[in-house]
């Protein structure tokens, strides 16, 4: 018996945190050499000899980070207080109230003129601010230069360059995308429902059932059918079709600029032999790509002695020098517009800063507390779509219903 | 009531207060959830009655996991009787080592054995993916709830083959030496006295694998996550996500309480036809 | 020849399991590895050494309330006038059925409002639940075939119904409570959606948890998943080795006095 309480406090001792007096900073692992990060933080930890700085690392992976976050915060943790949260979260966290206002260091109006026009629509939501861009990721296309004369504008020039290339030599797949059941598909989806013109967000709330959305997911459809993209899109993610594409078995590939530094490696099959470009759409106007990537926010739990020095830090991380560092040594896509015009970064990272454009023009997924609860059945539905379980119709109905049922009735 | 009566509630109260408690007062309280709309990360709480019944009722994604769990249940437990019952004339006759070497899968977590299958069905590295290459196990529609039908399979079907050997067991033997002097061939007896005197068995067997099927969660989720296209999604999953991704607590208790009554209504078939039997 | 089919397809995955743990991670494109490494046991790290003590933990405890619950009330059920027994017993067989997914949300938003959601002793709570009808079922049918005379022998020699329970029905009991213990030692063991329900932070999970939630941001380490998962089954293996007689008298008792 007094074993079993012995484990029990155990148990429970073990489940405090040490050190309550610390800032504390969680962050993603970085890919890459983390002493130049460490270096940055040692920079803020000289600036301001008052603040006690501690950093943790995240587990990898978005929807596990979010469900860690979600319980910590929804059981009123208090022990961290920077954060990064993903583009997607920002509406819903700031509608649970875990997210301090921020407007005060960071005024809408200034972050407007400082960064890019996507992150700043997802984190301030009526005039407030919430969290602070850090930096961004979107959806383009690669394309191999040495088999198509140039990018396609269009879905239509898109399917005659990969047939033509394909034809020459038959192993080739035409145009690979992710296709798996995740928040990757609904990424490639909205993108293609954008590029027909289309909207997901319609006086607030979600509009999935749209004519743009059926052509969308007909289109994504036929592709497999006609044999533009192999079956496999359908169980493939991010890596799996990056391997597929620097392995140089594919024409075209959709996904994140990643790919860029990885497929110009050496090593790589088709090192030297790809290009990149916006994604097409149906009338020859670059397609908006996709807006993924995080932004920092403050705990609202935070006790008000660390709010100030949390706030310091959020300035701090993503100022033009941070963001510059991060851009050059990590190939983060910066969020501040004027990183792109820097000097160093023409000079050294040119992949950067020529995707400006791109950047400008990102979209992000619907802007609703409610996205990323519906987005599970989002996901749901549109893979049944797309591997031809369903009709893009009867899919998309599907949706729509499940999302008017979350959003609540009107 | 007497001393010793006494003494017997006091002894039996702490497992049955336990029972209580964290079974069926949280079953209950399900049923109480299910009447509200109950979204835990905003805070909403509201009673709406019936409302979340009615849109279960016309919504086709439960309808779909419903089906697909009873399919994944009637066959999975089919096939596991139909393997189980020659693995358990095969069990008679084995020694510890054979037996311990099978009931490794049962023993084994079965998130373990999920990892382990699906690292079999992996389109790209999987040693199934060598031997069939046209096939992608996990990633088409129709084929990947088979997938699970066969990780089910694998993982039980030592299980049921004990079940049976307890009832094969129990047969006694003068019964089958008496037929076998009156000269009966072995296929004979093995049809006219075996099967009929392990019917109880296997309709014990048939319940407990139905039950556990209908309720199956861990091996779908870790292959498959219920995709793609939710085509092996099955209602614990179902439930789960709703509950938990979409942190809609309401509704997911809707869901988890539809569930429940479809395991009691299977239960209660199966009680019946073994009370009749015995 | 047919047990050696039998063994193929049940054991053989552990096998190539057992294989693919050392494997170099940049040959698994290969039909064969060239080399075999221990680089995958090497790179585990802490992490999953905390979910093999998490759930060492966890199946601890769970064992320790079961036995002692369960022994207790299976000898008031088999030996003491409770009245409904007949009822508790049917009762507790039908707890054993409940589908796990209908007490999650309840149990989330109580353990959340006592602040033992995130823990491992919040854990054991639904683990003892589930398990306890198992070790109440093969107690009870344990005490049934004891002789009647051996609780009149006690009473008569001054033992209250308690007494004689601590003192002599419990002690013959071992090896019930072995089997039992063994049991609700791999239920606990091997649970998954508790876990995954109620446990969010990293250094809590238990096994089944970490092997699911292995994946990193993009490729999947699956050298490692081997490897952990070798490192969770070795301990089941010897124990179902050892064990094998019991497990098996223990799973189908129930079916015999079913």
């Amino acid at each position: 018996m007094r074993w079993c309480i012995a484990v029990y406090a155990l148990a429970l001792a073990c489940s405090r945190q040490a050190n309550p007096g610390a800032l504390v900073l969680k962050h993603q692992p970085l890919w890459g050499d983390p002493a130049p990060f460490h270096a940055l933080l040692d920079e803020f930890r000289r600036e301001n000899p008052g603040i006690a700085l501690r950093t943790e690392t995240l587990p990898n992976g978005s929807d596990i980070a979010r469900e860690m976050f979600v319980t910590a915060l929804e059981g009123g943790a208090s022990d961290f207080d920077v954060f990064p949260i993903d583009v997607v979260w920002a509406p819903e966290f700031a509608k649970a109230g875990w997210l301090a206002d921020l407007s005060g260091a960071f005024p809408v109006e200034r972050l407007r003129e400082e960064f890019l026009p996507g992150p700043v629509e997802a984190v301030t939501a009526e005039g407030r601010t919430y969290a602070v861009p850090w930096f961004v990721d979107v959806g383009l296309l690669y394309y191999r230069t040495d088999l198509v004369p140039r990018a396609p504008r269009t879905y239509a020039e898109l399917d005659e360059f990969a047939r033509a290339a394909m034809r020459r030599d038959p192993s080739l797949s035409g145009w690979l995308w992710q296709g798996r059941q995740y928040e990757g598909l609904s990424c490639v989806v909205f993108e293609v429902v954008w590029g027909h013109g289309g909207d997901l967000l319609s006086g607030g709330r979600m509009t999935l059932d749209t004519p743009a959305a059926r052509e969308a997911l007909a289109l994504l459809r036929s592709a497999i059918d006609s044999g533009l993209s192999p079956r496999a899109v359908i169980s493939s993610g991010e890596e799996e079709t990056r391997r597929a594409f620097q392995d140089g078995r594919a024409v075209f590939l959709r996904n994140w600029p990643y790919v860029w530094a990885e497929a110009q490696s050496p090593g790589s099959a088709v090192r030297g032999k790809i290009g990149w470009a916006p994604l097409p759409s149906a009338t020859g106007a670059p397609g908006p790509g996709a807006l993924g990537g995080w932004q920092l926010a403050v705990n609202a739990n935070s006790p008000p002695e660390r709010r100030r020095a949390a706030e310091k830090l959020v300035a701090f991380l993503t100022s033009a020098r941070a963001a510059t560092l991060l851009a050059l040594r990590y190939s983060r896509i910066p969020a501040r517009r004027s990183v792109y015009t820097d000097p160093a970064v023409k000079a050294e990272a040119p992949f950067i800063a020529a995707l400006l454009p791109l950047a400008l023009a990102a979209r992000p997924r619907p802007v609703t507390p409610y996205y990323l609860l519906a987005s599970d059945a989002i996901q749901g539905e549109l893979s049944a779509a797309v591997a031809g379980l369903r009709s893009p119709q009867e899919a998309l109905e599907r949706a729509q219903r499940i999302v008017d049922h979350l959003e609540g009735a009107q | 009531m007497n001393r010793e009566a006494r003494a017997g509630v006091a002894l039996a109260a702490p497992a049955f207060v336990v029972l209580a408690g964290v079974a069926v007062a949280p079953v209950l309280a399900a049923v109480w959830l299910s009447l509200h709309r109950s979204i835990l990360v905003f805070h909403e709480h509201r009673f709406v009655g019936l409302g979340n019944f009615q849109f279960l009722l016309s919504d086709g994604r439960f309808w779909s996991a419903l089906g697909t769990t009873a399919y994944f249940t009637a066959v999975a437990v089919g096939i596991e009787l139909l393997l189980g019952l020659p693995l358990a004339l095969l069990l008679q006759n084995s020694g510890g080592l054979f037996r311990a070497a099978l009931l490794l899968p049962w023993a084994v977590p079965t998130a373990i054995s999920a990892r382990l299958w699906a690292w079999l069905f992996n389109p790209q590295y999987g040693l199934l993916h060598r031997l069939l290459p046209a096939v992608d196990w996990l990633g088409s529609p129709r084929i990947a709830l088979h997938a699970a039908i066969l990780v089910d399979v694998w993982k039980t079907t030592p299980f049921v083959a004990l079940l049976l050997l307890a009832g094969l067991q129990s047969i006694p033997d003068e019964v089958v030496k008496a037929a076998r002097i009156d000269g009966a061939r072995p296929a004979r007896i093995f049809r006219s006295i075996t099967l009929p005197l392990l019917k109880p068995a296997i309709l014990l067997a048939l319940l407990f694998r139905s039950l556990d099927a209908f309720r199956v969660f861990d091996a779908i989720y870790v292959l498959t996550e219920g995709g793609p296209g939710n085509s092996t999604e099955t209602l614990s999953i179902y439930a789960y996500k709703t509950m938990l991704r979409a942190g809609d607590f309401g509704y997911g208790s809707t869901l988890a309480v539809a569930t429940f009554l479809c395991v009691a209504c299977i239960g209660l078939l199966f009680g019946r036809a073994l009370r009749e039997r015995t | 020849m047919k047990r050696g089919l039998a063994l193929l397809f049940f054991v053989g995955p552990f096998l190539w399991m057992a294989l693919t743990s050392v494997w170099p991670e940049a040959q698994l494109t290969r039909p064969l590895p060239e080399a075999l490494t221990l680089a995958s046991y090497a790179g585990l790290g802490g992490s999953f050494a905390r979910a093999v003590v998490n759930s060492l933990i966890v199946a601890a405890l769970t064992t320790a309330v079961c036995l002692a619950a369960g022994s207790a009330a299976a000898f008031a059920i088999a030996r003491l006038p409770v009245p409904g027994k007949g009822g508790l017993l049917a009762f507790a067989l039908a707890v054993s059925m409940f589908p796990p997914i209908a007490t999650v949300s309840p149990l989330y938003l109580v353990l959340r409002a006592v602040g033992l959601r995130d823990s491992l002793p919040g854990l054991v709570l639904p683990y003892t639940t589930f398990a306890l009808p198992l070790a109440l079922w093969l107690m009870t049918s344990f005490f049934r075939a004891l002789p009647d005379e051996l609780y009149r022998a006690a009473r008569i020699d001054g033992c209250t119904p308690w007494q004689a329970y601590l003192h002599v029905f419990l002690p013959l009991s071992a090896p019930a409570l072995a089997t039992s213990a063994i049991l609700v030692f791999i239920f606990s063991w091997n649970e998954l959606l508790y876990a995954l329900a109620l446990i969010s932070t990293p250094e809590r999970r238990t096994i089944p948890v970490a092997i699911v939630l292995f994946a990193g941001e993009h490729a999947e380490p699956w050298g490692q998943i081997a490897a952990a998962s070798m490192v969770a089954t070795l301990p089941l293996a010897a124990l179902v080795l050892l064990f094998q007689r019991r497990i098996v008298a223990g799973l189908t008792a129930g079916a015999v006095k079913g």
